[in-house]
């Protein structure tokens, strides 16, 4: 039986319940970044992918909830103090600037991490992210379309003086799930796997004994600059860092 | 010794004789050459460590563009700490039109960092927290992995630090290298770092930073609104700006470089790229020194220098005379369709030895133009006294084709229906005084010459003095049939008090 | 049962080391169960009270974990007896579904660790992730089972907190982190 729980409403404080979870299923899948070690495809087993990221009504019910997550109590190990939830007002108060349908940042792994499995979910691995992405409104895979790559690296192209949306705004793609573009960079369960070098133009020349038997991390396709970006993005992050456009949200296995 | 081997001793020892000798020639030039050459090398990285850093440790002091620090007046290795910030800034890349850069210090291009050879810079690179990418810095005057990038990858509101000695002297570009990294150097990620040489830059009056980038977008070249970066324009090479400092205004008007005459000026010129080459020229002055690609040489008397694509040059120049030189990437296109263009705006005193401004304006006949020699005679003559008719008339027809034939023709016909005859034409023949002030003073409006109808505008020969109308009115009377005659200098002066002159006239 | 990462530090109040909690940059607060190489289960923050190093290996790796273990040794032999006795090394497998406790003791007798101030530990998946995202250690299983990840030794101080880390391996110890082991490991030095 398929567990739909339904969107939040504002300021709710009785569950965090996240989105809904839409359904993806399985398939095959060649991901643009060229793993040494596998032969092509990657297989994707079928899983349940939140609608839309994480807000910051659902967020905040949740450190209502268990108050150990809260701004302020965090441990530093968890989430670095000066960025996690900086731009709340307070710890139990978003504040006027802050909207409440706003996909939650400045979160850090360990927190998004917790809030995932506080629902019996996990973050997305890089994987099961990507192949969602890669779809559009009508294809299950738009990513060789010149047009969909010029759109993506148009969000990166905006500077972030404007305020984030809120979720839900962007069209649904093929698999009903909305706001994977053009909205924040989000956290994957093994974002610890993007082992790329620091200095990006070493792609092809594996670093041996720094990632110990390092099967180079390369593109497959090295035209798609907007996935190249997000694993950019994710190589740059530690578990304990936040920033003010990476969010998250959360999956589950097929029930 | 036998016969043979006897005539043969003479010729080997000569031979041994001039191969030694050569041999003694080259090494010696050889060896002059190896002198020379070790006398003024620097000695690279080799010789670039001067020892662990003395004193103080000083905050570089960093500039945005046009502006460079002051020289570092060290005779000592220091250690300097640069604290260098990115900012993702929308700013107008040319008038109503906006652009997303990405920058260092929130200029493109970025700040100007200064420091001396054998220098141990602890760099700290920020990425500022509304920052949307994590970006890192690849300096070509470090020497190390990445030139610093593989220790500077940096998430948005984060900080990295490393740490370098920078052993070679020499002006360098420096550089995001974080993927796709031309998308980050399209954005205006690139700035200039001087290793000043141990004994430091020679003084001058003005020193300058310009630096030349390509920039990609989606709209044409000054489509107004927010413009996204191209990437496909990218990676065909097909800029739609091409600009010095990252704007079209950025060294126009206000914003020239300023320099006084009789002033020394250097300008450290980098070129950010991505993908073009510059052909650095400025118009109106020649290069005296060109440090070529920022490095340790110069050439002398330059005109236009290349600028390689993450390289740089250093030029000095004297300011001899006031003007603005403009200054121009010579793939000429681009300075006037796609903005490679600035100015250096040099005020003072002229010297007209140097350059004169315009000094003459004067008719070109180009092949219109006849001997003058009769006209000179006809002068001659009648400075003397003693014009004859036969002289005006040679010197009339001279300068009647000069000036007259334009319209009426050589041959007097004229232009059916645009330009009256002046052969065997009754009009004239008429009334020569008439002709004399038709001369002097145009003519508008119709007249029938020979039964056809002509209107059309005659301008006042303004330009003709009183010898010249008479001399060219003498000669068509006594041509093509006409009726013959003889106008004076003195008839034509009558004339001319007699008449006024129509507007616009000169005299 | 899975541990839910939101719960790791409620736990902390009812170790039977400590009455303080546990600075709020301890490593020591992950809650995950860790299993040694006796088969014995204990939780990282009963290992407070001493300065130890720690590093993720695995036992069939290939190129870099001999050496993690080497860089330990020579650590180890470059301290005075009295030095040795105040830390503890710690090796948790970034493997657990090869690397069981029968694992474990196999590379113990390979390499004649002593087990009094050696451990080699495994924990769940959950675990070793949140391990290695609380050490900065990056990495990625392969098709093949086998694993590229960073390697690094890690210098906690006796509440767990992080003092140094090196990534230069081998025998011979990174001079810069000897000194803050011996720092670390001074008698007036941090508790």
């Amino acid at each position: 039986m398929r567990s739909v729980l339904l969107a939040c409403c504002l300021f709710s404080t009785a569950s965090f319940a996240g989105s809904a979870y839409v359904r993806v299923p399985a398939g095959g899948f060649s991901s643009v970044l060229k793993y040494e070690d596998s032969k092509g495809k990657q297989k994707i087993v079928g899983f349940e992918l939140m609608k839309n990221p994480v807000t910051n009504a659902q967020f905040l019910a949740f450190v209502r909830k268990y108050p150990q997550w809260q701004k302020g109590k965090a441990p530093k190990a968890f989430a670095e103090p000066t960025h996690y939830l900086s731009h709340w007002q307070s710890a139990l108060v978003l504040g006027g600037k802050v909207k409440p349908q706003q996909p939650v940042t400045q979160v850090s792994w360990f927190s998004a991490s917790a809030y995932c499995e506080a629902q019996g979910a996990r973050l997305p691995t890089w994987n099961e992210w990507e192949y969602t992405a890669a779809a559009d409104r009508t294809r299950h895979d738009a990513r060789k379309d010149p047009a969909w790559r010029e759109s993506i690296l148009g969000w990166y192209a905006k500077p972030s003086n404007t305020p984030i949306a809120d979720v839900g705004k962007t069209p649904a793609n093929v698999y009903g799930i909305q706001d994977l573009h053009g909205l924040i960079w989000e956290w994957t369960e093994d974002y610890s796997a993007m082992l790329v070098s620091a200095d990006n133009r070493n792609q092809s020349d594996p670093d041996k004994s720094k990632f110990c038997g390092a099967s180079a991390l390369s593109m497959a396709d090295k035209e798609n600059y907007a996935v190249m970006m997000r694993v950019a993005m994710l190589s740059s992050l530690e578990a304990v860092n936040s920033t003010s456009n990476l969010g998250f949200r959360c999956a589950k296995p097929l029930p | 010794m036998g016969a043979i081997m006897k005539h043969l001793v003479v010729p080997i020892i000569i031979a041994a004789a001039l191969l030694s000798l050569s041999g003694c020639k080259s090494e010696k030039t050889d060896e002059a050459a190896a002198t020379t050459a070790a006398i003024t090398d620097t000695g690279g990285s080799a010789a670039g460590d001067f020892g662990p850093p003395q004193g103080e440790p000083i905050n570089a002091i960093l500039t945005s563009p046009p502006l460079v620090p002051p020289p570092t007046g060290r005779s000592t290795p220091a250690k300097v700490i640069v604290q260098l910030e990115v900012r993702e800034v929308e700013m107008e890349i040319s008038e109503g039109v906006k652009y997303t850069f990405w920058t260092f210090g929130g200029t493109v291009p970025g700040s100007f960092i200064r420091v001396r050879q054998g220098d141990t810079v602890e760099f700290h690179l920020k990425n500022h927290p509304d920052s949307k990418m994590p970006h890192n810095i690849d300096l070509h005057a470090v020497t190390g992995p990445g030139g610093g990038a593989a220790s500077s990858f940096t998430a948005p509101g984060h900080a990295s630090q490393f740490t370098f000695k920078a052993l070679n002297a020499g002006l360098y570009v420096y550089h995001c290298a974080t993927a796709p990294v031309g998308m980050h150097v399209a954005n205006g990620m690139y700035g200039l770092i001087l290793v000043e040489p141990p004994q430091g830059m020679p003084k001058v009056d003005k020193e300058y930073y310009v630096m030349q980038g390509d920039f990609y977008t989606v709209g044409k070249y000054r489509e107004k609104g927010v413009q996204p970066f191209d990437m496909q324009k990218a990676i065909d090479e097909n800029p739609t700006y091409v600009l010095f400092n990252g704007s079209e205004g950025a060294l126009l008007g206000d914003n020239a470089l300023k320099l006084n005459v009789g002033e020394t000026v250097r300008m450290y010129v980098g070129n950010g790229g991505p993908n073009l080459v510059s052909s650095f020229h400025i118009i109106g002055e020649i290069f005296d020194k060109v440090y070529t690609e920022g490095g340790s040489r110069y050439q002398e008397n330059v005109q236009t220098t290349l600028v390689p694509a993450g390289g740089s040059t250093i030029i000095e120049y004297k300011a001899e005379v006031p003007g603005t030189g403009v200054i121009v990437d010579h793939s000429i296109f681009r300075a006037f369709n796609k903005g490679a263009l600035g100015m250096v705006k040099t005020s003072g005193p002229e010297n007209k030895a140097i350059y004169s401004g315009k000094e003459v304006d004067s008719v070109y006949l180009g092949d219109k133009a006849v001997s003058a020699a009769p006209v000179a005679a006809a002068a001659t003559a009648t400075a003397g006294g003693v014009l004859t008719l036969a002289q005006q008339i040679k010197a009339g027809e001279a300068l009647y084709n000069g000036t007259c034939s334009v319209c009426h023709q050589s041959n007097g016909d004229g232009i059916p229906n645009v330009f009256p005859p002046l052969a065997k034409s009754d009009y004239l023949n008429a009334d020569k005084t008439r002709a004399i002030g038709i001369v002097l003073n145009g003519l508008n409006g119709p007249v029938t010459v020979n039964g056809a109808k002509f209107d059309s505008v005659m301008p006042p020969m303004s330009q003709l003095n009183d010898d010249e109308v008479a001399n060219i009115v003498t000669f068509t009377l006594n041509s093509w049939g006409n009726k013959g005659g003889r106008v004076t200098a003195a008839d034509v002066a009558q004339v001319r008090k007699a008449t006024p002159r129509p507007q616009g006239a000169a005299h | 049962m899975k541990k839910l990462l939101f719960a790791l530090f409620f736990c902390f109040a009812l170790t039977t080391n400590a009455a303080t909690p546990l600075p709020g940059d301890s490593v020591l607060q992950i809650n995950n169960t860790f299993t040694n190489q006796d088969g014995k289960n204990f939780k990282l923050s009963e290992r407070r009270g001493k300065p130890q190093l720690i590093a993720m290996f695995y036992t069939s790796c290939r190129y870099i974990c001999p050496l993690i273990i080497d860089s330990g040794k020579g650590v180890d032999n470059s301290l005075t007896p009295a030095e040795r006795n105040n830390l503890s090394i710690l090796l948790v497998s970034i493997d657990p579904k090869r690397d069981t406790p029968k694992a474990l003791m196999y590379i113990v007798n390979k390499r004649k660790l002593d087990t009094k101030r050696w451990t080699l530990a495994r924990t769940d998946e959950k675990g070793v992730r949140t391990l290695a995202a609380l050490l900065g250690v990056r990495y990625r299983m392969l098709d093949d089972g086998e694993f590229n990840h960073t390697s690094a030794l890690i210098l906690l101080d006796a509440e767990g907190r992080i003092l140094a880390r090196t990534e230069t391996l081998g025998s011979k110890p990174d001079p810069q982190f000897l000194v803050a082991v011996k720092k670390a490991l001074a008698p007036t030095g941090k508790r």
